[in-house]
């Protein structure tokens, strides 16, 4: 790795705190924290047991779990092949490989504005299409 | 001479180097609370490898035994309820956190060379979580169950070329039963653990190896 490209602090330098102990006692206050929370859930709001499935009768309002329900919303505005192409074979690999053109689009001026806006209104639209789909709009 | 036990392993093994390692290498000032989404997942993981493995003991796959199984879990164990109500809560937080742990990588820019391959390997344990969480609601066969992963499996047979492929080998068929519920607890309790645990190696061994990235 050449030292341009290690934008890493030295592990062992002066700057930063020691992992232990200083990271890791707040490391447990999280951990405590989480286990906490998951912990409260559970026991207060079991999981629901539901109905055995039933081939032959369809619930009302099926919807599936919620972090499909962007991808779900999409498929009722756009014609069905673009939908999915665009949600299994475009937007996939397309967020898996962005970072190798930073160099391309990181001497432009706004070049990294313009990503992150992008990856924010993405953001914006999936978690407005996601709401759409959990009140039932059509 | 006194010949503890550490020095016995150091001698071997070298571990006052590898703890030193781990004990004393330094967290960057910049780190602050927004940080600790990736290791919440991390956590996360691990409550539902162990509670899985619980539940793993006593879950039956078959369409005639999956729901009984998991009836009895929750109303024939100690502690049973709390196990699978764990299991159910902590995966979706883990899909929460997953997701609010990209979004501070994103707008942090902490994708930036050199931790492009990071990245990558994180984007892929998204998806694995997110399978994890679509092959687990299956199992316990009731309504949501059937009726979600008939929706799920129709969107997939919907895609181009390949869709009925892709459908016909998730279902094990062309209709949810006993050989979905194998195929999809397979996935759920061999493939996944095993490939997301790998992915999960390389991407630590990474952060270790690249460092926390600078502010932009």
């Amino acid at each position: 790795m050449s030292p341009e490209m290690n934008h890493s602090h030295d592990d062992h330098g002066e700057g930063g705190v020691p992992f232990l102990p200083d990271h890791f006692v707040k490391e447990l206050a999280v951990i405590t924290l989480i286990l906490g929370i998951l912990f409260f859930l559970a026991t207060l709001m079991p999981a629901p047991m539901g109905l055995p499935a039933n081939p032959l009768k369809t619930p009302l309002g099926i919807k599936p779990e919620w972090y499909f329900l962007s991808v779900y919303q999409i498929l009722k505005y756009v014609p069905k092949t673009v939908g999915i192409a665009w949600s299994f074979l475009i937007f996939p690999p397309v967020l898996m490989i962005f970072p190798f053109f930073y160099r391309f689009y990181a001497r432009y001026k706004y070049g990294r504005l313009i990503i992150h806006t992008l990856g924010a209104l993405g953001v914006f639209l999936a978690v407005f299409l996601a709401a759409l789909a959990y009140l039932g709009f059509e | 001479m006194r010949l503890g036990v550490l020095d016995f392993l150091d001698e071997r093994l070298d571990v006052r180097r590898i703890s030193r390692e781990f004990a004393e290498h330094r967290v960057p000032d910049h780190v602050n609370w927004l940080y600790c989404f990736g290791g919440i997942t991390f956590l996360c993981f691990m409550v539902q490898a162990a509670t899985g493995i619980l539940l793993a003991f006593y879950y039956q796959p078959s369409v005639s035994t999956a729901y009984p199984s998991v009836l009895h879990i929750m109303d024939g164990l100690p502690f049973g309820v709390v196990i699978r109500s764990l299991h159910a809560w902590t995966a979706n937080i883990m899909i929460i956190m997953v997701i609010v742990h990209m979004l501070r990588v994103f707008f942090h820019g902490a994708y930036r060379p050199p931790r492009e391959l990071n990245w990558v390997t994180g984007v892929l344990l998204f998806f694995m979580t997110v399978t994890f969480g679509f092959s687990g609601y299956l199992l316990p066969m009731n309504q949501l169950s059937y009726w979600a992963t008939k929706v799920g499996s129709e969107i997939a047979g919907a895609m181009p070329f390949v869709g009925q492929y892709i459908q016909a080998f998730l279902l094990a068929g062309n209709k949810i039963g006993d050989d979905t519920l194998t195929r999809f607890y397979g996935i759920h309790v061999i493939i996944l653990p095993i490939v997301l645990s790998m992915f999960l190696a390389a991407h630590f061994y990474m952060i270790r190896k690249q460092g926390i990235a600078d502010p932009l």
